[in-house]
């Protein structure tokens, strides 16, 4: 990668080494061209996002979703709120949002490090292999590791969609982001207006009733519907109660449990849900091919997207908590479907991308500052690994709280989950940075790339 | 149909094999024979509801079409694109561009005409959509052996063998919980009839207001009290599976709603009503059965292609024996599922209790069969060199069977959607099929005066354009064509 062309990612040229397969796992190549302190960047980037995910996935992990009632429904004081408030304002879905962003960065990454041999299977057949078992990996996370929240699936599906933009220029790609966005946005105005129907079907159908008309059918079920909407607000012990019951028993019962939420999951977020995703990788991939996660930008222009990103997205994300989430469960739903024509998830993308970006260029001006020289490292190291440690979150978290672990599910309260979370944090950065000193990859990092090429990979250093 | 890009050496395969054209082209047809009944408004239920009652010209017509074509058709069409998948990988392309590029571009620009297809034609039907899905799913494995391949397309279809079980023994589950929810009410009204009897022929209460009436309304109130104790869960498991036995029943009122929306005059408010189906086809649908009823075909076009049965490579013999062999298997395969259907129609619950296996169990083989089947037949009449113009017309069709597919959707609708003419639901099985023949007659006609003048098909022709990002001339030059 040549710094001078660095704006213009078609014409990058790259020395190869002849020997097959290179690079790290979306990380770059085997032997780097100027510095290994750009592909760092990138590794440190994604360490924070994947640590990140963890404070986002955890609520998934060991408490029952009624906490949520409890939660906003509560007073305004107290660890759980607060923590429950910093988490959404600060941090929800810009964690995934990083993630995405360094995929979609990795995946122009690796299409880039490779040179195509004669004879053999072309780099964009790795690339399809390697993403076809990363949907394998994340169908297994979710149904065998059992981890409804796994993200492996859509990333290996969304990335073969990215392949056939992986040229364009960056300002392409930031307009294809943006349509992304916006489809998004009008899917989501979409089902809001739907559901303001309803309300006004409801609302027209009680006036009716008030003023002694006969309903017909239609008008009996929007009340019945709306009544049903109402009433669903509320945590229904009996759901609560199985959900506890099943999260705390064995494994094939978890197992039986979690198919269908797992495929509906899979069907629903992949169909009607991929826009999020695909929005921020491509992002992503504009953002790296003008050398932002590469560390090329100025300090000031970093400095820059720190103070805009933060300045536009914390405001907008308190907005969004507090007249948005907080007021749903303060006024209820009704109230609240009457006051807004919009819902409050069309804001949370307005300021998910500008809290990412302010995120991203915090860490990269902390990482060339130098200030903090271990912890970036071992951040790298969590981000070189990440694969490795993102399935391992898995298996750590649904042993301590699944019945046929620890079965801790929901015995922690909201803000003692996020002890939880530190202490994986700080077992990761560990494992991660001892792992790196013996061996090349991470573990599943090496079982990925030896099926990818079909071909045991050395593993020692 | 030459391209400026002749193969340059006799090693690469040519770009088109006839046999292939002759094939898809058949299957295009093909599948507008089961496309038909949905387009026209003739339900699943209807069908039911003839398959349960006598058994007449209907019934007849009914089985004799789901024999022959249900699921098979899409199966050779598969089976073909498979093929279609290596073709395209061993090709030269008009404009400098890597062959990885070119083939996912040519599947993303495939996905889009399928949404099109489905949400701006209205065509819930539409398949082009999960093709180009597929197609991108399947890329990685174009270079396996034929072998490797063959082997992949037998598991695909065998996955798919084991769904039919899976959702078979969840109906199961389903009925027997069905079951023990009843028994438990019946035990309740027994025991609140017994309850209620005492209640009111108590005789600590005052005798002279025990009139007959009284005692009656005391035991009607008892009953409704103690009678309504099924808990909400208890109450969906009961619903769940009565639901599923209405599924199969005929319904005359939602018939009735179902042309009442297709025969709206407003392109709106079908397009509302179609909505969701098509969602629920390209999400939930390709999900949970289109990935192995779709790719098991592909991987065997795939494999088959290697094997150089579609270069009719084989010897006549043995494409006549394999045509013979997977028909015969295929027809036994279709009779037992239509007689297992049967039963199963008049009677779900008695079904489920007597037989451990789905009356679908065999389908995803009994398709593979009868689609390998009848392309086997094809290439080895082929072979013998018989009925050469019926093969022509058929290739002229298959080499722009994307246009005809597309065609399909825009003729159909217009014919029977509420924006068109409103035909939907007012026509009879038999006379649905007069259409096919008259649309099969002018496809026929279009492609063959439409390549005298054009190399590609018009939908061809703008997709290959959307490939390479560049106008493709499209006329012929005259006779010179080499």
């Amino acid at each position: 990668m040549d710094e001078n062309n660095s704006n213009n990612p078609q014409a990058i040229v790259i020395p190869l080494e002849a020997n097959e397969p290179p690079g790290r796992d979306g990380a770059g190549g085997t032997a780097p061209v100027s510095g290994a302190d750009r592909i760092k960047s990138i590794d440190t980037i994604r360490g924070v996002a994947l640590l990140g995910i963890l404070m986002m996935n955890i609520p998934g992990f060991g408490i029952n979703w009624d906490f949520w009632y409890t939660v906003t429904h509560s007073q305004r004081s107290g660890k759980d709120y607060y923590t429950f408030a910093t988490v959404f304002v600060f941090f929800e879905g810009t964690m995934r949002g990083l993630f995405s962003m360094l995929f979609g960065a990795g995946m122009v990454l690796f299409m880039m490090n490779k040179k195509e041999i004669p004879g053999q299977p072309t780099v964009a057949e790795y690339y399809y292999r390697r993403l076809l078992w990363l949907v394998l990996f994340g169908l297994i996370n979710a149904f065998v590791l059992l981890w409804p929240g796994d993200i492996l699936f859509f990333y290996g599906l969304c990335g073969m969609l990215l392949f056939a933009f992986r040229k364009l220029k960056p300002k392409w790609l930031l307009v294809i982001a943006l349509a992304c966005v916006s489809i998004g946005i009008v899917k989501n105005q979409w089902g809001w207006n739907e559901f303001r129907t309803k309300r006004a079907a409801y609302t027209e159908a009680v006036d009716a009733k008030k003023e002694k008309k006969k309903l017909t059918e239609e008008q009996q079920g929007a009340i019945t519907k709306w009544t049903q909407i109402e009433k669903n607000q509320k945590p229904d012990t009996a759901t609560t109660n199985n959900n506890l019951r099943k999260m705390r028993s064995d494994y094939g019962t978890i197992f039986t449990y979690f198919i269908p939420r797992n495929a509906n999951g899979e069907i629903q977020y992949m169909y009607h849900g991929l826009w999020d995703m695909l929005a921020m990788m491509f992002l992503g991939m504009a953002l790296f091919a003008w050398g932002f996660f590469s560390n090329k930008l100025r300090t000031s222009t970093y400095a820059l997207w720190l103070l805009a990103g933060y300045g536009i997205g914390i405001p907008m994300g308190w907005i969004l908590f507090d007249k948005g989430w907080m007021s749903w469960a303060s006024i209820g739903p009704s109230a609240f479907t009457d006051a807004w024509r919009s819902a409050p998830e069309i804001f949370a993308e307005f300021r998910r991308i500008p809290i990412t970006i302010g995120h991203a260029s915090l860490v990269m001006l902390i990482f060339r500052s130098r200030l903090v020289p271990w912890l970036m490292k071992a951040l790298a190291n969590v981000g070189q690994m990440a694969f490795t440690n993102y399935l391992m979150q898995s298996i750590i978290c649904t042993w301590f709280f699944y019945g046929y672990g620890f079965g801790n599910y929901n015995k922690l309260r909201f803000h003692q989950l996020y002890y939880v979370v530190f202490s994986v944090w700080l077992f990761q950065l560990l494992f991660s940075t001892v792992w790196l000193r013996f061996f090349r990859f991470g573990p599943f990092e090496w079982l990925w790339r030896s099926l990818t090429y079909w071909k045991k990979q050395p593993m020692r250093k | 149909m030459s391209l400026a890009t002749t193969p340059p050496s006799a090693t690469v395969t040519p770009v088109r094999i006839p046999s292939l054209d002759i094939i898809r082209g058949l299957a295009v047809l093909g599948i507008l024979v089961i496309s038909i009944q949905e387009f026209g408004g003739f339900s699943v239920a209807e069908q039911n509801f003839y398959r349960v009652g006598t058994h007449g010209g209907n019934y007849k017509l009914l089985t004799l079409i789901s024999v022959l074509f249900e699921g098979k058709m899409r199966a050779l069409f598969a089976l073909v694109f498979g093929a279609g998948i290596i073709l395209f990988m061993q090709k030269k392309h008009p404009v400098p561009i890597s062959g990885a590029d070119a083939y996912i571009r040519r599947q993303f620009w495939l996905i889009i005409f399928g949404v099109v297809n489905a949400f701006i034609f209205l065509w819930p039907g539409d398949i082009l959509f999960h093709y180009g899905v597929l197609g991108i799913l399947l890329f990685a494995f174009w270079r396996l052996s034929p072998r490797a391949l063959f082997i992949a397309g037998l598991v695909c279809t065998l996955v798919f063998c084991g769904k039919q079980y899976w959702n078979y023994s969840d109906d199961k589950k389903d009925y027997k919980k069905y079951l023990a929810v009843t028994s438990l009410e019946k035990k309740f009204k027994a025991d609140s009839l017994t309850r209620a009897r005492k209640d009111s022929s108590d005789r600590t209460m005052d005798t002279i207001l025990l009139k007959d009436t009284l005692r009656k309304n005391k035991l009607a109130d008892s009953l409704a009290k103690k009678n309504d104790t099924l808990t909400k869960k208890q109450a969906g498991e009961k619903g769940k599976w009565e639901g599923i036995v209405k599924g199969l029943k005929y319904d005359s009122a939602s018939a009735k709603a179902e042309k009442k929306a297709m025969r709206n005059h407003h392109y709106g408010k079908i397009w509302d009503h179609l909505l969701e189906r098509s969602q629920q086809r390209e999400s939930s649908w390709l999900y949970r059965i289109g990935i192995w009823d779709i790719g098991g075909m592909m991987f065997l076009g795939m494999a088959l292609l290697g094997m150089g049965f579609f270069h009719r490579k084989w010897a006549g013999s043995k494409y006549l024996i394999i045509a013979l062999v997977c028909i015969a298997i295929g027809f036994l395969l279709a009779w037992w599922r239509i007689q297992q259907n049967n039963t199963r129609l008049i009677d779900y619950a008695k079904f489920v209790e007597k037989h451990s296996l789905p009356y679908d169990l065999f389908f995803p083989i009994e398709r593979l069969l009868l689609a390998i089947g009848y392309a086997s037949l094809v290439l080895g009449l082929l072979k013998a060199s018989v009925f050469k113009w019926i093969w022509q017309g058929f290739a002229a069709i298959g080499r722009m069977a994307f246009t005809n597919y597309i065609l399909q959707t825009l003729v159909c609708t217009f014919i029977f959607y509420g924006y068109g003419l409103g035909y939907f639901g007012r026509l009879q099985q038999w006379e649905l099929y007069f259409i096919v023949i008259e649309i099969a007659i002018v496809q026929l006609i279009f492609s063959v005066l439409w390549q005298r003048y054009y190399n590609l098909g018009p939908v061809e022709w703008l997709w290959r354009s959307l490939v390479y990002r560049k106008w493709l001339p499209n006329k012929k030059k005259t006779e010179s064509t080499v």
